[in-house]
Parts: structure tokens; sequence; C-alpha cells
């Protein structure tokens, strides 16, 4: 695993507010990392200063090997990136605008701009006015642009935004197949978790500007391990006997029956012990915690400690 | 740099309201010179037998006001008179030509202003305008450093002015030849300099007036992308612009009548063919003086566009 991007303790402060406070991560070739935090936790901000669009206060942030604060000619010629909405040049047609792009790096040819624009699938339509376009097909425009000079990293803030969900399936191939096929290092950023959970593979947290937490996905999810869903009557005597016995499992008592956190081989021994108390057992189901979840317990804690 | 000048011409002539700025141009030239053709008919610019008599009588005439003159500038506006008359006396040159195309060009360089105007509203948008699309952000994120996309700007905005004025100069001169035909035996344009009356090839003549007649429209148009590159506002560019452009001069006059001070405005110092063809707005001002004032205003201008611009978070 090669890091391409580099955060260094970057902070950015604006008229005495602190908006980012000392992030440090890394990103590695063919890796897709997922940028998540609800809105104004301070995503945007962090991804303009990756591109330089905006100032660095504090740290350094290097993109193979040059900083993008002392080289940025050299830092941001490996990054293609849409920020936030792909706005492009409306009164213009969907090549003209990819040639603007293209006189504004070094060897793009007009082949690669062909095979550009069949990758993401708008040949039909290069030659019509970007006005004329659903805002889909802007969106892959937008790809084509940060594609063209075939980048090392690429930088897409909230890719996702204003999709139907066709749209939002079709971007997360690509990003998936790029990371893939090109060992490109991909940035997500995010506030729908489902969405970061089928496309990255590691994410990072962040909350108030601070990073609160990297993991990869897999081992974000898991974490908390499993917990069991019991459809039982009833239901509130159960809960009141597995509380006896399972304390440390904190079994929730709701609706539909009891939600208790235990690990797989108590399974048995816990269906004996209500079958004994002549419980009605109609079903057992494992409920994998989902990102969201587990997205709002780590803010949840982390923020409250955070503050506290 | 080529490429990103190629690119900003790109995105002013894929835009209809270009072609608008030219129609207007070309349209408002063939106006005038349909309405000077029309006076053409009762003035037809024949050349009196006994002009040399009369210039005589014109010469003692001024001669007699310049002596009861109160005002400096009125007297060497007549001083002037005076001594192109002489030199047209002495050598034979007879005052009224035929109206012809070169006479035309000069008339319609009026319209330079109208030029400017346009230059104005292209240099108010070229910056403004790529933050208010949103584009900035997919502009600004490309190998190339920022003073060199900002500076691409600044040479399409001259280039425009440029290509404008080459415009409004062909057009006129090619009207004017098929309109009031090209003369068969051109006059050296008379110049007054420093008291001394020298020839001047109407053409080169021509060149240079269109030159120094752009100085105000160039400074105004660096004004312009100042403000669009400074506060991303192109209505205030091009408002400020505009009203500084039609009215500076004037606000200028007056103000030069009460106050000294006056002659450090920009405006007191734009028109660098009062040193030429008249005397200075106000006492004490001269050509090295007005050029360093135009040089510190210009200076100033693009200090100021490209420092913010540098420095600008984008965070729209």
């Amino acid at each position: 695993m090669e890091p391409i991007v580099e955060l260094k303790n970057v902070t950015k402060v604006i008229k005495g507010r602190t908006i980012i406070d000392k992030i440090s991560f890394q990103v590695n070739k063919g890796e897709v990392f997922g940028f998540l935090g609800p809105n104004g936790a301070g995503k945007t901000t962090t991804i303009r200063m990756i591109v330089g669009l905006m100032a660095i206060t504090q740290g350094d942030i290097t993109i193979g090997g040059s900083s993008i604060k002392t080289g940025f000619e050299d830092a941001v010629r490996h990054i293609g990136a849409i920020v936030e909405n792909p706005e492009m040049y409306k009164f213009l047609t969907g090549y003209q605008n990819l040639i603007h792009y293209a006189r504004m790096t070094t060897n793009v040819t007009k082949q690669k701009i062909a095979e550009t624009v069949e990758l993401v699938g708008l040949t039909d339509r290069i030659h019509d006015k970007v006005k004329t376009y659903s805002l889909g097909m802007r969106q892959r425009l937008g790809l084509a642009q940060c594609l063209l000079h075939e980048p090392q990293v690429l930088i897409l803030d909230e890719p996702t935004n204003g999709l139907d969900p066709a749209g939002i399936r079709e971007i997360r191939d690509y990003v998936r197949r790029l990371a893939r096929e090109k060992d490109m290092a991909v940035i997500v950023s995010s506030h729908l978790l489902s969405e970061m959970e089928m496309m990255c593979d590691r994410i990072g947290i962040i909350q108030d500007g601070r990073l609160i937490d990297v993991q990869q996905i897999k081992e974000f999810v898991q974490a908390s391990g499993t917990a069991f869903e019991l459809e039982v009557t009833p239901a509130e005597k159960a809960a009141v006997i597995l509380q006896q016995h399972y304390p440390e499992a904190r079994p929730t008592y709701s609706r539909d029956g009891v939600t208790i956190a235990l690990p797989k081989q108590e399974i048995p021994s816990l269906v004996k012990l209500l079958v004994d108390q002549e419980i009605h057992i109609f079903g057992i189901k494992e409920a994998g915690k989902t990102l969201e979840d587990r997205f709002l317990e780590v803010t949840g804690e982390k923020g409250a400690a955070g503050r506290g | 740099m080529v490429n990103l000048i190629k690119n900003e011409w790109m995105k002013i002539f894929r835009r209809p309201g270009t072609f608008v700025m030219i129609a207007l141009l070309i349209v408002i030239t063939c106006v005038i010179a349909l309405f000077f053709k029309s006076q053409e008919d009762t003035n037809n610019g024949a050349v009196e037998a006994n002009w040399e008599q009369t210039l005589k009588e014109e010469n003692m005439a001024l001669d007699r006001q310049m002596s009861q003159s109160q005002s400096k500038i009125e007297r060497d506006l007549f001083k002037k008179q005076i001594a192109i008359n002489g030199y047209r006396i002495e050598h034979h040159i007879p005052p009224r030509e035929k109206y012809n195309v070169w006479s035309f060009v000069k008339d319609a360089s009026e319209l330079i202003t109208l030029a400017g105007l346009f230059t104005i509203i292209v240099a108010a948008s070229i910056v403004a305008s790529e933050f208010n699309w949103g584009t900035i952000k997919l502009l600004l994120i490309r190998p190339i450093n920022r003073m060199k996309i900002l500076l691409s700007k600044y040479l399409t905005v001259l280039l425009y002015a440029l290509f404008m004025l080459g415009i409004l100069f062909v057009f006129s001169g090619t009207l004017g030849a098929i309109l009031f035909g090209l003369p068969s035996d051109p006059q050296p344009y008379l110049n007054y300099y420093n008291g001394k009356v020298a020839e001047q090839n109407i053409v080169i003549h021509l060149l240079i007036y269109y030159g120094l007649n752009s100085i105000s429209m160039v400074m105004l148009v660096t004004m312009a992308f100042m403000i669009s590159s400074v506060f991303r506002n192109s209505s205030l560019a091009i408002g400020l612009s505009l009203f500084l452009l039609l009215t500076g001069e004037q606000i200028t006059s007056l103000l030069a009548l009460k106050f000294s001070w006056a002659k450090y405005i920009l405006f007191a110092n734009t028109d660098l063919m009062q040193y030429i063809e008249g005397t200075p707005m106000l006492e004490g001002m001269t050509m090295p003086f007005s050029i360093l004032m135009l040089l510190l205003y210009f200076a100033l201008f693009l200090f100021f566009s490209f420092y913010v611009f540098k420095k600008r978070d984008i965070a729209a």
C-alpha cells in the first residue's frame, strides 16, 4: 500500500473560527476513501484545501510527494476533481468544455478525449450544448472532465447529490472500477451512509472539524458485534427474564419483540431458557448493525466526549 | 499561455452577447456614415477661390481677440489657430478639402467610447462570471498557477479591445472609402505642438489619434477588470466603470476649476491629446507627469487584481 495523498495536521481558521482542527490521514493507491460527516462538519472545506482552492492555515497536504502549498502545479497535476456540482460552461457544447480543460493540461490528445467520452457514455450527446443536458449527464461530463489527464487521485465531493437511483448506481460503479482497474486513489465525500457503505474501502468520520475515526468499512460496521431480534410473546416478560440472565447484553424491549446483543453460540441456551419459562418464540433473526447505526453511535459518543 | 488565451477567446465568442456588441458597433457606424452622407450634399466642400485672403482676415480678427482675451487657455487656442492658418498660407494648403474617407474615420473615432464600453462589459464579466457560473472551481484545479490564469484573462481583454478598435477602424475606413471616396490628393494633417506646425501623414495621424484616445479606455477596462476580480461582481464593475467612462472627465474638469489636486485624478491624465493639440487641463501638468500618473494607476489596478485573486479562498 502506497500512500499518494497525505494530510498532516491540517488546520483551517476562518475569521478566528477553527473550521478544521488538525486533521491527518493518508489515502493509498487503489483505495476508495470515504469522507463521512454531517452537513457543515468540514468535508467540503477539507476537500477544497486538498485541491488548493482554499489556503491551509496550518499543516500541509502532499499529493504524489509534492506539497499543494509550495508545489501547487506539480501536486494538482495528479488530481482530477469534482467539487460539489460539476459546473460546466452551459453555452459551450460538452466537447468544447472538454477541449477547454484539455488545453489546460499537457498531453491530452483528441483520441484521449474521445475515449473518455466513450467511457462515461456521452458519445451521442457530446456535441450538444451543456444547457440541454440532464443533471446525470452533467455529472458524467464532470467525471469525463476529471479523467481526461489520467490523474492518480480522483476527488469527488458529494458525487451523488441530486441524482436518481440509477445515476447513483452508475457513479458508484465507475468509482469502484477506476480504483480497481487504474489503481487510482479515490476520495469521496458524502453524508449518505448507505452510499458510502457500498462504495468505500475505508472511511474517515469528521465532525465539528475534527477527524474522529478512520476505519476499514467492514471493521467499522462489525465493530459493535452482532445483535439478535427475538419475536416472542409475551415480550415484556421475556425482556425481564433476559435482563436477569444477560444484563451485560442490554436487551431492549420493542413493539416487535426483544433485541439483544449476544455472541451466536449463546443462542441455543437462550432459547432453552425462554422455552422453560413458557415464552412463545416465533422467530430469531440476526440483525447486523448498519453503517448508519454505527455512525450515529460513533458521532454521538465521540461528539459527547469532545464537548465534555 | 496561448492555450489559455484561446480558451478565454472561445468563452467570449461562444456567447451571443459578443455578436450583439459587434453588430451594434457596425450598425452605429453605418448610421453615422449615412448621416454624414446626407449632410455632404449641402456642404460640398468646394474650395473658395480666395481662401488665402479669407484666412488672412481671420488671422487679423483672431489677433485682435487674443489681445483682449483674459484667459490663457483661450489665448493658446487662438495662437494655435493663427499658426495653422499661417502655415496654410505659406505652403498653399487650402483649409477645406472635400469630405473624404479620412475625415469620416476621424469623425467615427468618437465611437471608440462605444468600443470601450463593450470592452468594459467583457472585462467586468471575465472573472466575475466564472464565480457566478461556479466554473471557477474547475478552472483553478488545473496544474496552472492562478497568476497565469488571471494574466491570460487580462491579455484576452486587451486583445478584445484591440479587436473592437480594429473593427471600428477597418469598417469605418471601408465604409468611408465607399461612401465618400478616397481623396485624389491626400492632404497632410497639420500638427501644432510646442508652438510649431508640422505636417503629418493622415493615416499615421489617425493611428496616433486612435492610440491616444484608447488610453482612457484601457485604464477603465483595467479598472473594471480589477473590480471584477476583487469583488467578483460584474454589475458593480460595469456600473462603476461606465459611470466613470461617461462622466469622469467632466467631473474632473469641474474639480480642476477649484482644486489643484485634481491633477492627480486619473481622468485629468487620460487625455494625452491635451498636450499635443490643446492645452493642459491644469497649470503645471506635463506629458511626462501624466504618463507617470497613468502608469501608477495602471500598476495599482493590476496589483489589486492579482493580489486578491491569488489570496482568495474559493468558497462559492
